[in-house]
Protein backbone atom coordinates (compact mmCIF):
# COMPACT_ATOMS: atom_id res chain seq x y z
CA UNK A 1 0.00 0.00 0.00
CA UNK A 2 1.32 3.36 -0.87
CA UNK A 3 1.40 5.88 1.78
CA UNK A 4 -0.90 8.66 1.65
CA UNK A 5 1.92 11.30 1.91
CA UNK A 6 3.14 10.20 -1.42
CA UNK A 7 -0.67 10.66 -2.88
CA UNK A 8 -0.80 14.26 -1.41
CA UNK A 9 2.94 15.18 -2.53
CA UNK A 10 1.95 14.37 -5.75
CA UNK A 11 -1.16 17.05 -5.51
CA UNK A 12 0.60 19.57 -4.33
CA UNK A 13 3.11 19.56 -7.43
CA UNK A 14 -0.26 19.46 -10.04
CA UNK A 15 -1.32 22.57 -7.47
CA UNK A 16 2.17 24.16 -8.16
CA UNK A 17 2.47 23.14 -11.67
CA UNK A 18 -0.91 24.73 -12.08
CA UNK A 19 0.35 28.27 -10.28
CA UNK A 20 3.78 27.98 -12.15
CA UNK A 21 1.73 27.81 -15.27
CA UNK A 22 -0.33 30.68 -14.26
CA UNK A 23 2.79 32.69 -13.16
CA UNK A 24 5.02 31.72 -16.63
CA UNK A 25 3.03 31.55 -19.71
CA UNK A 26 1.49 34.58 -22.03
CA UNK A 27 -1.08 33.17 -23.65
CA UNK A 28 -4.82 33.21 -22.34
CA UNK A 29 -5.86 29.60 -23.21
CA UNK A 30 -2.54 28.63 -21.53
CA UNK A 31 -3.26 30.43 -18.13
CA UNK A 32 -7.05 29.06 -18.59
CA UNK A 33 -5.69 25.57 -18.97
CA UNK A 34 -3.45 26.72 -15.71
CA UNK A 35 -6.28 27.75 -13.96
CA UNK A 36 -8.15 24.03 -14.40
CA UNK A 37 -4.79 21.87 -13.45
CA UNK A 38 -5.17 23.78 -10.18
CA UNK A 39 -8.50 22.81 -9.43
CA UNK A 40 -8.03 19.24 -10.69
CA UNK A 41 -5.77 19.00 -8.32
CA UNK A 42 -8.03 19.69 -5.65
CA UNK A 43 -9.98 17.25 -6.80
CA UNK A 44 -7.47 14.63 -6.97
CA UNK A 45 -7.02 15.33 -3.44
CA UNK A 46 -10.81 14.77 -2.53
CA UNK A 47 -10.58 11.37 -4.25
CA UNK A 48 -7.22 10.98 -2.31
CA UNK A 49 -8.44 12.01 0.86
CA UNK A 50 -11.61 10.44 0.76
CA UNK A 51 -10.08 6.84 1.32
CA UNK A 52 -8.15 7.76 4.22
CA UNK A 53 -11.01 7.34 6.83
CA UNK A 54 -11.64 3.61 7.44
CA UNK A 55 -9.60 1.05 5.58
CA UNK A 56 -11.20 -0.46 2.87
CA UNK A 57 -14.19 1.81 3.17
CA UNK A 58 -14.42 4.95 0.36
CA UNK A 59 -16.69 8.29 1.56
CA UNK A 60 -18.99 9.01 -1.18
CA UNK A 61 -19.29 12.70 -0.41
CA UNK A 62 -16.06 13.32 -1.59
CA UNK A 63 -16.92 11.65 -5.12
CA UNK A 64 -20.18 14.05 -5.20
CA UNK A 65 -18.27 16.78 -4.53
CA UNK A 66 -16.11 16.38 -7.05
CA UNK A 67 -18.41 15.53 -9.87
CA UNK A 68 -19.76 19.10 -8.50
CA UNK A 69 -16.44 20.70 -8.81
CA UNK A 70 -15.92 19.23 -12.32
CA UNK A 71 -18.89 21.10 -13.44
CA UNK A 72 -17.86 24.19 -12.14
CA UNK A 73 -14.73 23.72 -13.83
CA UNK A 74 -16.48 23.11 -16.69
CA UNK A 75 -18.66 26.65 -16.14
CA UNK A 76 -15.47 28.37 -15.82
CA UNK A 77 -13.84 27.22 -18.58
CA UNK A 78 -16.89 28.10 -20.47
CA UNK A 79 -17.23 31.61 -19.48
CA UNK A 80 -13.55 32.50 -19.89
CA UNK A 81 -13.51 31.13 -23.22
CA UNK A 82 -16.54 33.37 -24.13
CA UNK A 83 -14.47 36.82 -23.10
CA UNK A 84 -11.53 35.41 -24.28
CA UNK A 85 -13.33 35.23 -28.06
CA UNK A 86 -14.30 39.18 -27.01
CA UNK A 87 -10.37 40.10 -26.28
CA UNK A 88 -9.33 38.42 -29.65
CA UNK A 89 -11.88 40.80 -31.51
CA UNK A 90 -10.44 43.80 -29.78
CA UNK A 91 -6.72 43.27 -29.27
CA UNK A 92 -5.85 41.06 -32.15
CA UNK A 93 -3.82 38.61 -30.19
CA UNK A 94 -4.24 36.21 -26.93
CA UNK A 95 -0.85 37.41 -25.02
CA UNK A 96 -1.41 38.83 -21.60
CA UNK A 97 1.20 41.39 -21.61
CA UNK A 98 -0.33 43.37 -24.72
CA UNK A 99 -3.76 43.86 -22.61
CA UNK A 100 -2.84 47.25 -20.90
CA UNK A 101 -5.37 49.59 -21.60
CA UNK A 102 -6.10 50.07 -18.49
CA UNK A 103 -3.37 51.40 -16.19
CA UNK A 104 -3.06 49.65 -13.43
CA UNK B 1 -37.35 23.68 -1.82
CA UNK B 2 -33.93 25.59 -0.74
CA UNK B 3 -34.72 28.78 1.58
CA UNK B 4 -37.66 30.60 0.15
CA UNK B 5 -35.59 34.16 -0.98
CA UNK B 6 -33.52 31.96 -2.78
CA UNK B 7 -36.10 29.86 -4.25
CA UNK B 8 -37.70 32.99 -5.94
CA UNK B 9 -34.56 34.44 -7.06
CA UNK B 10 -33.80 31.38 -8.56
CA UNK B 11 -37.31 31.38 -10.14
CA UNK B 12 -36.89 34.83 -11.37
CA UNK B 13 -33.48 34.37 -12.62
CA UNK B 14 -34.91 31.67 -14.87
CA UNK B 15 -37.67 33.18 -15.58
CA UNK B 16 -36.05 36.67 -16.55
CA UNK B 17 -34.89 35.70 -19.85
CA UNK B 18 -38.22 34.63 -21.30
CA UNK B 19 -40.24 37.96 -20.31
CA UNK B 20 -37.29 39.63 -22.34
CA UNK B 21 -38.13 37.76 -25.29
CA UNK B 22 -42.12 38.24 -24.53
CA UNK B 23 -40.54 42.00 -24.14
CA UNK B 24 -38.73 42.26 -27.31
CA UNK B 25 -42.08 40.90 -29.29
CA UNK B 26 -44.47 43.51 -27.98
CA UNK B 27 -42.03 46.22 -28.01
CA UNK B 28 -41.30 46.88 -24.12
CA UNK B 29 -38.05 47.23 -23.47
CA UNK B 30 -38.06 48.42 -19.94
CA UNK B 31 -40.49 45.34 -18.97
CA UNK B 32 -37.77 42.73 -18.25
CA UNK B 33 -35.92 45.24 -15.94
CA UNK B 34 -39.56 45.79 -14.04
CA UNK B 35 -39.59 42.22 -13.88
CA UNK B 36 -36.58 41.54 -12.63
CA UNK B 37 -36.75 44.11 -9.64
CA UNK B 38 -40.49 42.92 -8.86
CA UNK B 39 -38.44 39.83 -8.58
CA UNK B 40 -35.95 41.32 -6.37
CA UNK B 41 -38.42 42.69 -4.16
CA UNK B 42 -40.48 39.99 -3.51
CA UNK B 43 -37.26 38.25 -2.23
CA UNK B 44 -36.29 41.22 -0.40
CA UNK B 45 -39.50 41.11 1.46
CA UNK B 46 -39.64 37.03 2.32
CA UNK B 47 -35.97 37.69 3.63
CA UNK B 48 -36.70 40.51 5.33
CA UNK B 49 -39.43 38.43 7.29
CA UNK B 50 -36.86 35.80 7.98
CA UNK B 51 -34.75 38.31 9.36
CA UNK B 52 -37.61 39.32 11.53
CA UNK B 53 -38.91 35.52 12.52
CA UNK B 54 -34.25 34.72 13.70
CA UNK B 55 -34.75 37.91 15.75
CA UNK B 56 -37.62 36.55 17.21
CA UNK B 57 -35.91 33.63 18.45
CA UNK B 58 -38.41 31.12 16.28
CA UNK B 59 -36.70 28.55 14.01
CA UNK B 60 -36.95 29.48 10.72
CA UNK B 61 -38.03 27.34 8.15
CA UNK B 62 -35.02 25.67 6.48
CA UNK B 63 -35.34 22.33 4.37
CA UNK B 64 -35.65 19.77 6.97
CA UNK B 65 -36.00 16.29 4.81
CA UNK B 66 -35.39 15.69 1.67
CA UNK B 67 -32.26 16.50 -1.27
CA UNK B 68 -31.10 19.74 0.93
CA UNK B 69 -31.79 18.36 3.73
CA UNK B 70 -29.02 19.87 6.37
CA UNK B 71 -27.23 22.39 3.98
CA UNK B 72 -28.41 25.37 4.71
CA UNK B 73 -28.54 27.47 8.14
CA UNK B 74 -30.21 30.53 9.08
CA UNK B 75 -29.24 32.04 11.75
CA UNK B 76 -28.92 36.04 12.63
CA UNK B 77 -25.70 36.43 10.72
CA UNK B 78 -27.14 34.64 7.36
CA UNK B 79 -30.27 36.20 7.32
CA UNK B 80 -28.63 39.83 8.44
CA UNK B 81 -26.38 39.72 5.38
CA UNK B 82 -28.84 38.67 3.03
CA UNK B 83 -31.15 41.45 3.79
CA UNK B 84 -28.15 43.86 3.16
CA UNK B 85 -27.27 41.82 -0.37
CA UNK B 86 -30.84 41.55 -1.70
CA UNK B 87 -31.42 45.26 -0.74
CA UNK B 88 -28.60 46.90 -2.12
CA UNK B 89 -29.73 44.63 -5.14
CA UNK B 90 -33.24 46.23 -5.58
CA UNK B 91 -31.26 50.05 -5.55
CA UNK B 92 -28.76 48.46 -8.62
CA UNK B 93 -31.86 47.03 -9.93
CA UNK B 94 -34.10 49.80 -10.60
CA UNK B 95 -31.01 52.00 -11.29
CA UNK B 96 -30.32 50.06 -14.45
CA UNK B 97 -33.73 50.22 -16.16
CA UNK B 98 -33.08 53.27 -17.58
CA UNK B 99 -28.97 52.90 -17.33
CA UNK B 100 -29.07 49.75 -19.53
CA UNK B 101 -32.28 50.73 -21.57
CA UNK B 102 -30.14 50.91 -25.11
CA UNK B 103 -28.14 47.91 -24.40
CA UNK B 104 -28.96 44.98 -26.45
CA UNK B 105 -29.71 41.83 -24.23
CA UNK B 106 -30.45 43.89 -20.84
CA UNK B 107 -32.86 40.58 -19.77
CA UNK B 108 -29.58 38.99 -19.60
CA UNK B 109 -27.90 41.28 -17.62
CA UNK B 110 -31.18 41.37 -14.83
CA UNK B 111 -30.43 37.26 -15.13
CA UNK B 112 -27.09 37.52 -14.02
CA UNK B 113 -27.52 40.09 -11.78
CA UNK B 114 -30.41 38.09 -10.21
CA UNK B 115 -28.17 34.94 -10.37
CA UNK B 116 -25.13 36.85 -8.73
CA UNK B 117 -27.37 37.88 -5.53
CA UNK B 118 -28.46 34.05 -5.53
CA UNK B 119 -24.85 33.10 -5.03
CA UNK B 120 -24.13 36.01 -2.01
CA UNK B 121 -27.46 34.98 -0.20
CA UNK B 122 -26.41 31.09 -0.64
CA UNK B 123 -22.99 31.69 0.70
CA UNK B 124 -23.93 33.49 3.37
CA UNK B 125 -26.56 30.91 4.64
CA UNK B 126 -24.93 27.74 3.89
CA UNK B 127 -24.30 25.12 6.36
CA UNK B 128 -21.34 23.08 4.81
CA UNK B 129 -18.44 24.57 3.29
CA UNK B 130 -19.26 22.89 0.12
CA UNK B 131 -22.64 24.33 -0.54
CA UNK B 132 -20.73 27.72 0.10
CA UNK B 133 -18.01 27.17 -2.86
CA UNK B 134 -20.62 25.89 -4.92
CA UNK B 135 -22.74 29.58 -4.65
CA UNK B 136 -19.18 31.06 -4.21
CA UNK B 137 -18.72 29.64 -7.98
CA UNK B 138 -22.44 31.19 -8.61
CA UNK B 139 -21.47 34.41 -7.80
CA UNK B 140 -18.27 34.76 -8.90
CA UNK B 141 -19.14 33.57 -13.04
CA UNK B 142 -22.25 36.12 -12.59
CA UNK B 143 -19.92 38.49 -11.85
CA UNK B 144 -16.95 37.93 -14.59
CA UNK B 145 -19.48 38.18 -17.03
CA UNK B 146 -21.45 41.40 -15.65
CA UNK B 147 -18.17 43.02 -15.57
CA UNK B 148 -17.15 42.30 -19.63
CA UNK B 149 -21.06 42.97 -20.44
CA UNK B 150 -20.45 45.64 -22.76
CA UNK B 151 -18.39 43.49 -24.70
CA UNK B 152 -18.43 45.65 -27.80
CA UNK B 153 -16.03 48.14 -26.03
CA UNK B 154 -12.63 47.03 -24.97
CA UNK B 155 -12.28 47.49 -21.66
CA UNK B 156 -14.63 46.02 -19.63
CA UNK B 157 -13.65 42.97 -21.53
CA UNK B 158 -9.93 43.32 -20.73
CA UNK B 159 -10.75 43.82 -17.27
CA UNK B 160 -12.95 40.45 -17.17
CA UNK B 161 -10.62 38.61 -18.61
CA UNK B 162 -7.92 39.66 -15.79
CA UNK B 163 -10.41 39.61 -13.30
CA UNK B 164 -11.85 36.07 -14.35
CA UNK B 165 -7.89 34.83 -14.09
CA UNK B 166 -7.30 36.11 -10.57
CA UNK B 167 -10.64 35.27 -8.89
CA UNK B 168 -10.97 31.48 -10.33
CA UNK B 169 -7.54 30.63 -9.48
CA UNK B 170 -8.19 32.03 -5.87
CA UNK B 171 -11.43 29.82 -6.28
CA UNK B 172 -9.51 26.70 -7.10
CA UNK B 173 -6.64 27.80 -4.02
CA UNK B 174 -9.92 27.64 -1.77
CA UNK B 175 -11.09 24.56 -2.82
CA UNK B 176 -7.78 23.03 -2.56
CA UNK B 177 -7.62 24.05 1.21
CA UNK B 178 -11.70 22.58 1.61
CA UNK B 179 -10.43 19.37 0.46
CA UNK B 180 -7.70 20.23 3.03
CA UNK B 181 -10.22 20.16 5.95
CA UNK B 182 -12.20 17.84 4.70
CA UNK B 183 -9.22 15.40 4.92
CA UNK B 184 -8.74 16.04 8.10
CA UNK B 185 -12.13 15.77 9.62
CA UNK B 186 -14.44 14.02 7.37
CA UNK B 187 -17.14 16.26 7.04
CA UNK B 188 -17.48 19.94 5.92
CA UNK B 189 -20.17 20.74 8.18
CA UNK B 190 -19.60 24.06 9.63
CA UNK B 191 -20.53 22.53 12.96
CA UNK B 192 -18.97 19.13 12.52
CA UNK B 193 -15.69 21.36 11.24
CA UNK B 194 -15.91 23.57 15.10
CA UNK B 195 -16.45 20.59 17.18
CA UNK B 196 -13.47 18.76 15.16
CA UNK B 197 -10.88 21.29 15.00
CA UNK B 198 -12.03 23.67 17.92
CA UNK B 199 -10.24 23.05 20.68
CA UNK B 200 -7.52 20.39 19.39
CA UNK B 201 -4.04 21.58 19.35
CA UNK B 202 -3.21 22.65 15.93
CA UNK B 203 -1.10 20.55 13.49
CA UNK B 204 1.13 21.57 10.40
CA UNK B 205 -2.30 20.44 8.25
CA UNK B 206 -4.11 23.27 9.52
CA UNK B 207 -1.74 26.03 9.13
CA UNK B 208 -1.65 25.29 5.28
CA UNK B 209 -5.21 24.86 5.41
CA UNK B 210 -5.30 28.00 6.79
CA UNK B 211 -3.02 29.42 3.56
CA UNK B 212 -4.89 27.94 1.26
CA UNK B 213 -8.67 29.13 2.66
CA UNK B 214 -7.27 32.76 3.60
CA UNK B 215 -5.57 33.47 -0.05
CA UNK B 216 -8.90 32.03 -1.17
CA UNK B 217 -11.30 34.42 0.28
CA UNK B 218 -8.26 37.19 0.29
CA UNK B 219 -8.42 37.21 -3.57
CA UNK B 220 -12.16 37.74 -3.86
CA UNK B 221 -12.06 40.57 -0.72
CA UNK B 222 -9.66 42.34 -2.44
CA UNK B 223 -6.92 41.98 0.79
CA UNK B 224 -3.70 44.26 -0.05
CA UNK B 225 -1.41 41.81 -2.13
CA UNK B 226 -4.25 40.28 -3.28
CA UNK B 227 -6.15 43.31 -5.15
CA UNK B 228 -4.83 43.99 -8.41
CA UNK B 229 -7.83 42.86 -9.93
CA UNK B 230 -10.31 45.39 -8.33
CA UNK B 231 -9.44 48.75 -9.73
CA UNK B 232 -9.81 47.68 -13.09
CA UNK B 233 -12.99 45.28 -12.94
CA UNK B 234 -14.89 48.24 -10.81
CA UNK B 235 -14.42 50.79 -12.94
CA UNK B 236 -14.86 49.21 -15.77
CA UNK B 237 -17.81 47.36 -14.97
CA UNK B 238 -21.41 49.58 -15.66
CA UNK B 239 -22.31 51.27 -12.75
CA UNK B 240 -25.18 49.79 -10.81
CA UNK B 241 -22.84 46.30 -11.17
CA UNK B 242 -19.92 48.61 -9.97
CA UNK B 243 -21.91 49.67 -7.05
CA UNK B 244 -22.45 45.79 -6.00
CA UNK B 245 -19.34 44.82 -6.74
CA UNK B 246 -18.01 47.14 -4.54
CA UNK B 247 -21.22 47.40 -1.98
CA UNK B 248 -21.59 43.29 -0.89
CA UNK B 249 -19.88 41.10 -3.46
CA UNK B 250 -16.17 41.80 -2.25
CA UNK B 251 -17.56 41.87 1.22
CA UNK B 252 -19.34 38.52 0.99
CA UNK B 253 -15.74 37.25 0.50
CA UNK B 254 -15.15 38.76 4.32
CA UNK B 255 -18.69 36.81 5.30
CA UNK B 256 -17.52 33.63 4.12
CA UNK B 257 -14.21 34.19 5.81
CA UNK B 258 -15.64 34.98 8.80
CA UNK B 259 -17.81 31.41 8.92
CA UNK B 260 -14.77 29.93 8.43
CA UNK B 261 -12.34 31.55 10.81
CA UNK B 262 -14.87 31.43 13.71
CA UNK B 263 -15.34 27.70 13.44
CA UNK B 264 -12.72 25.74 11.83
CA UNK B 265 -9.96 27.77 12.11
CA UNK B 266 -10.48 28.93 15.43
CA UNK B 267 -7.63 27.33 17.13
CA UNK B 268 -5.40 29.44 15.16
CA UNK B 269 -6.74 32.65 16.20
CA UNK B 270 -3.95 34.17 17.83
CA UNK B 271 -1.84 33.86 14.90
CA UNK B 272 -4.26 34.85 12.36
CA UNK B 273 -5.72 38.19 13.86
CA UNK B 274 -1.79 38.96 14.13
CA UNK B 275 -1.77 38.87 10.52
CA UNK B 276 -5.17 40.23 10.27
CA UNK B 277 -4.07 43.31 12.05
CA UNK B 278 -0.76 43.90 9.40
CA UNK B 279 -2.67 43.65 6.96
CA UNK B 280 -5.68 45.64 7.63
CA UNK B 281 -3.10 49.12 8.66
CA UNK B 282 -1.29 47.50 4.88
CA UNK B 283 -4.82 47.55 3.05
CA UNK B 284 -6.36 50.52 4.55
CA UNK B 285 -3.22 52.56 4.08
CA UNK B 286 -2.52 51.24 0.45
CA UNK B 287 -5.64 51.24 -0.76
CA UNK B 288 -6.26 55.52 0.82
CA UNK B 289 -2.95 56.43 -0.61
CA UNK B 290 -3.49 55.36 -4.24
CA UNK B 291 -7.25 57.27 -4.22
CA UNK B 292 -5.24 60.06 -3.51
CA UNK B 293 -4.04 60.36 -7.27
CA UNK B 294 -6.62 59.31 -9.18
CA UNK B 295 -8.14 61.43 -11.80
CA UNK B 296 -11.10 58.44 -12.84
CA UNK B 297 -13.55 59.49 -10.42
CA UNK B 298 -14.71 55.24 -10.54
CA UNK B 299 -11.30 53.87 -10.22
CA UNK B 300 -10.64 56.56 -7.10
CA UNK B 301 -14.37 54.71 -6.36
CA UNK B 302 -12.89 51.75 -6.38
CA UNK B 303 -9.59 52.46 -4.52
CA UNK B 304 -11.50 53.64 -1.42
CA UNK B 305 -13.31 50.34 -1.63
CA UNK B 306 -9.91 48.79 -0.60
CA UNK B 307 -9.41 51.27 1.92
CA UNK B 308 -12.64 50.30 3.54
CA UNK B 309 -11.46 46.72 3.30
CA UNK B 310 -8.68 47.12 5.62
CA UNK B 311 -11.11 48.44 7.97
CA UNK B 312 -13.23 45.90 8.44
CA UNK B 313 -10.24 43.57 8.63
CA UNK B 314 -9.48 45.62 11.71
CA UNK B 315 -12.47 44.33 13.27
CA UNK B 316 -11.51 40.53 12.18
CA UNK B 317 -8.29 41.27 13.67
CA UNK B 318 -9.78 42.27 17.52
CA UNK B 319 -11.76 38.75 17.07
CA UNK B 320 -14.08 39.80 20.16
CA UNK B 321 -17.91 40.55 20.01
CA UNK B 322 -17.66 44.15 19.69
CA UNK B 323 -14.96 43.72 16.96
CA UNK B 324 -17.14 41.93 14.88
CA UNK B 325 -19.82 43.78 15.60
CA UNK B 326 -17.85 46.87 14.15
CA UNK B 327 -17.07 44.78 10.83
CA UNK B 328 -20.87 43.40 10.64
CA UNK B 329 -22.15 47.16 11.25
CA UNK B 330 -19.48 48.50 8.51
CA UNK B 331 -20.35 45.96 5.81
CA UNK B 332 -23.82 47.44 6.36
CA UNK B 333 -23.15 50.95 6.32
CA UNK B 334 -20.17 50.44 3.10
CA UNK B 335 -22.88 48.91 1.54
CA UNK B 336 -25.08 51.82 1.77
CA UNK B 337 -22.52 54.39 1.53
CA UNK B 338 -20.68 53.08 -1.60
CA UNK B 339 -23.95 51.92 -3.41
CA UNK B 340 -24.94 55.47 -3.09
CA UNK B 341 -21.45 57.20 -4.62
CA UNK B 342 -20.89 53.88 -7.50
CA UNK B 343 -25.20 54.70 -8.45
CA UNK B 344 -24.39 58.71 -8.13
CA UNK B 345 -20.95 58.43 -10.08
CA UNK B 346 -23.50 56.50 -12.72
CA UNK B 347 -25.92 58.97 -12.55
CA UNK B 348 -23.68 61.81 -13.89
CA UNK B 349 -21.78 59.42 -16.21
CA UNK B 350 -25.03 58.66 -17.95
CA UNK B 351 -25.33 62.51 -18.41
CA UNK B 352 -21.89 63.84 -19.00
CA UNK B 353 -20.35 60.81 -20.94
CA UNK B 354 -16.80 61.19 -19.04
CA UNK B 355 -15.34 59.65 -15.53
CA UNK B 356 -12.81 62.14 -15.27
CA UNK B 357 -13.04 64.05 -12.57
CA UNK B 358 -12.00 67.24 -14.32
CA UNK B 359 -14.62 67.17 -16.36
CA UNK B 360 -17.29 67.09 -13.88
CA UNK B 361 -16.93 71.48 -12.67
CA UNK B 362 -20.30 73.03 -11.37
CA UNK B 363 -21.96 69.89 -11.94
CA UNK B 364 -24.02 70.45 -8.60
CA UNK B 365 -25.85 73.22 -10.69
CA UNK B 366 -27.19 71.25 -13.01
CA UNK B 367 -27.54 67.97 -11.28
CA UNK B 368 -28.66 68.97 -7.89
CA UNK B 369 -30.32 66.26 -6.34
CA UNK B 370 -27.40 63.71 -7.52
CA UNK B 371 -24.60 66.19 -6.09
CA UNK B 372 -26.29 66.27 -2.63
CA UNK B 373 -26.79 62.49 -2.70
CA UNK B 374 -22.89 62.25 -3.46
CA UNK B 375 -22.37 64.63 -0.59
CA UNK B 376 -24.03 62.54 1.83
CA UNK B 377 -22.31 59.74 1.05
CA UNK B 378 -19.41 61.18 0.93
CA UNK B 379 -19.45 62.51 4.17
CA UNK B 380 -20.34 59.32 5.47
CA UNK B 381 -17.57 57.41 4.02
CA UNK B 382 -14.68 60.17 5.79
CA UNK B 383 -16.58 59.38 8.76
CA UNK B 384 -18.50 62.24 9.72
CA UNK B 385 -20.14 62.03 13.09
CA UNK B 386 -24.32 62.30 12.58
CA UNK B 387 -24.20 59.89 9.56
CA UNK B 388 -23.61 56.36 9.56
CA UNK B 389 -19.61 55.65 8.78
CA UNK B 390 -19.03 57.04 11.81
CA UNK B 391 -20.79 54.76 14.13
CA UNK B 392 -19.18 51.61 12.47
CA UNK B 393 -15.67 53.66 12.84
CA UNK B 394 -15.74 54.36 16.16
CA UNK B 395 -17.18 50.62 17.13
CA UNK B 396 -13.55 48.92 14.91
CA UNK B 397 -12.19 51.51 16.79
CA UNK B 398 -13.48 50.95 20.19
CA UNK B 399 -12.83 47.12 19.42
CA UNK B 400 -9.14 47.52 18.49
CA UNK B 401 -8.12 49.85 21.25
CA UNK B 402 -9.54 47.09 23.63
CA UNK B 403 -7.61 44.40 22.87
CA UNK B 404 -3.97 46.36 22.60
CA UNK B 405 -4.01 46.72 19.00
CA UNK B 406 -4.07 50.60 19.17
CA UNK B 407 -1.79 51.13 16.80
CA UNK B 408 -4.39 49.60 14.33
CA UNK B 409 -6.83 52.42 15.73
CA UNK B 410 -4.38 55.15 15.23
CA UNK B 411 -3.79 53.54 11.30
CA UNK B 412 -8.04 53.80 11.32
CA UNK B 413 -7.88 57.62 12.56
CA UNK B 414 -5.10 58.93 10.20
CA UNK B 415 -6.59 57.01 7.32
CA UNK B 416 -9.89 58.31 7.63
CA UNK B 417 -7.87 62.05 7.30
CA UNK B 418 -5.65 60.95 4.54
CA UNK B 419 -9.34 59.98 3.23
CA UNK B 420 -10.87 62.90 3.30
CA UNK B 421 -8.09 64.61 0.89
CA UNK B 422 -9.65 62.96 -2.17
CA UNK B 423 -13.37 62.40 -0.98
CA UNK B 424 -13.75 66.23 -0.67
CA UNK B 425 -12.09 66.74 -3.59
CA UNK B 426 -14.89 65.18 -5.62
CA UNK B 427 -17.49 67.67 -3.31
CA UNK B 428 -15.25 70.63 -4.35
CA UNK B 429 -15.28 69.93 -7.93
CA UNK B 430 -18.56 69.60 -8.13
CA UNK B 431 -19.63 72.88 -6.80
CA UNK B 432 -16.96 74.40 -8.25
CA UNK B 433 -18.28 77.81 -9.70
CA UNK B 434 -15.26 79.04 -11.75
CA UNK B 435 -16.20 77.52 -15.21
CA UNK B 436 -20.01 76.68 -16.56
CA UNK B 437 -21.26 73.37 -16.53
CA UNK B 438 -21.92 71.75 -20.58
CA UNK B 439 -25.40 72.89 -21.35
CA UNK B 440 -26.70 69.04 -22.21
CA UNK B 441 -26.29 68.52 -18.42
CA UNK B 442 -29.54 68.33 -16.98
CA UNK B 443 -30.83 66.17 -14.14
CA UNK B 444 -30.94 62.44 -14.04
CA UNK B 445 -34.35 60.76 -14.30
CA UNK B 446 -36.51 59.66 -11.54
CA UNK B 447 -35.69 56.01 -11.62
CA UNK B 448 -31.95 57.12 -10.83
CA UNK B 449 -32.67 59.45 -8.38
CA UNK B 450 -35.16 57.75 -6.68
CA UNK B 451 -32.92 54.45 -5.67
CA UNK B 452 -29.97 56.89 -5.06
CA UNK B 453 -32.12 58.98 -2.29
CA UNK B 454 -33.68 55.93 -0.79
CA UNK B 455 -29.99 54.82 0.30
CA UNK B 456 -28.57 58.57 1.42
CA UNK B 457 -31.61 58.01 3.42
CA UNK B 458 -30.93 55.14 5.40
CA UNK B 459 -27.07 57.00 5.90
CA UNK B 460 -28.76 59.62 7.60
CA UNK B 461 -31.44 57.38 9.78
CA UNK B 462 -28.65 55.16 10.36
CA UNK B 463 -26.55 57.50 11.57
CA UNK B 464 -28.65 59.19 13.87
CA UNK B 465 -30.30 56.33 15.09
CA UNK B 466 -27.77 53.57 14.85
CA UNK B 467 -29.62 51.53 17.39
CA UNK B 468 -31.95 50.30 14.62
CA UNK B 469 -29.31 48.29 13.31
CA UNK B 470 -26.64 48.13 15.95
CA UNK B 471 -28.44 45.21 18.40
CA UNK B 472 -28.52 43.54 15.60
CA UNK B 473 -25.03 43.66 14.32
CA UNK B 474 -24.43 42.46 17.93
CA UNK B 475 -26.19 39.17 18.02
CA UNK B 476 -25.02 38.40 14.61
CA UNK B 477 -21.46 38.36 15.91
CA UNK B 478 -23.12 36.50 19.27
CA UNK B 479 -24.42 34.00 16.81
CA UNK B 480 -20.82 33.59 15.00
CA UNK B 481 -19.13 33.43 18.19
CA UNK B 482 -21.29 30.97 19.22
CA UNK B 483 -20.51 28.66 16.37
CA UNK B 484 -18.13 26.75 18.21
Amino acid sequence: MIPLSYYLILTMGLYIVGMYCLATKRNVVRLVLGIEIMINAANLNFIVLSANWTEGFIDPLAHSIVMMSITLAGCISAAAFTIIIFVYRHYGTLDIRELRRLRG
Amino acid sequence: MLTLPLDLLFLFAITTPLIGWLAQKVDLPRLSGVYATLGILLSAFTAFQLLLQTLGGVVPPTPTSGLFNAYFDLDIFGSFAMVIQIGLGIAASIFSIQYMRSESGSSLYYALLIGMIGGMVGVVTAADLFTLFVFWEMMCLTSYLLVAFKNEEPEPVEAGIKYLLMSSAGSATLLFGISLLYGMTGTLNFGGLATALGHATPGPWLYIALLFIFTGFGVKAAIVPLHTWLPDAHSAAPSPISAMLSGIVIETGLLAMVRVLFTALISLQTYWSMVFAVLAVITMTLGNMTALVQDDLKRMLAYSSIGHIGYMLAGLAAGTVVGLTGTILHILNHALMKGTAFLCAGAIIYRLGSRNLADMSGLARRMPKIAVAFSIAIFALIGLPGLNGFVSKLTLFVSVADVNLAWVGIAIILNSAISAGYYLRIVRVMIETESEPSENLREAPVSMWFPIWILAILIITFGIWPDLVFNIAERAALAILSMT
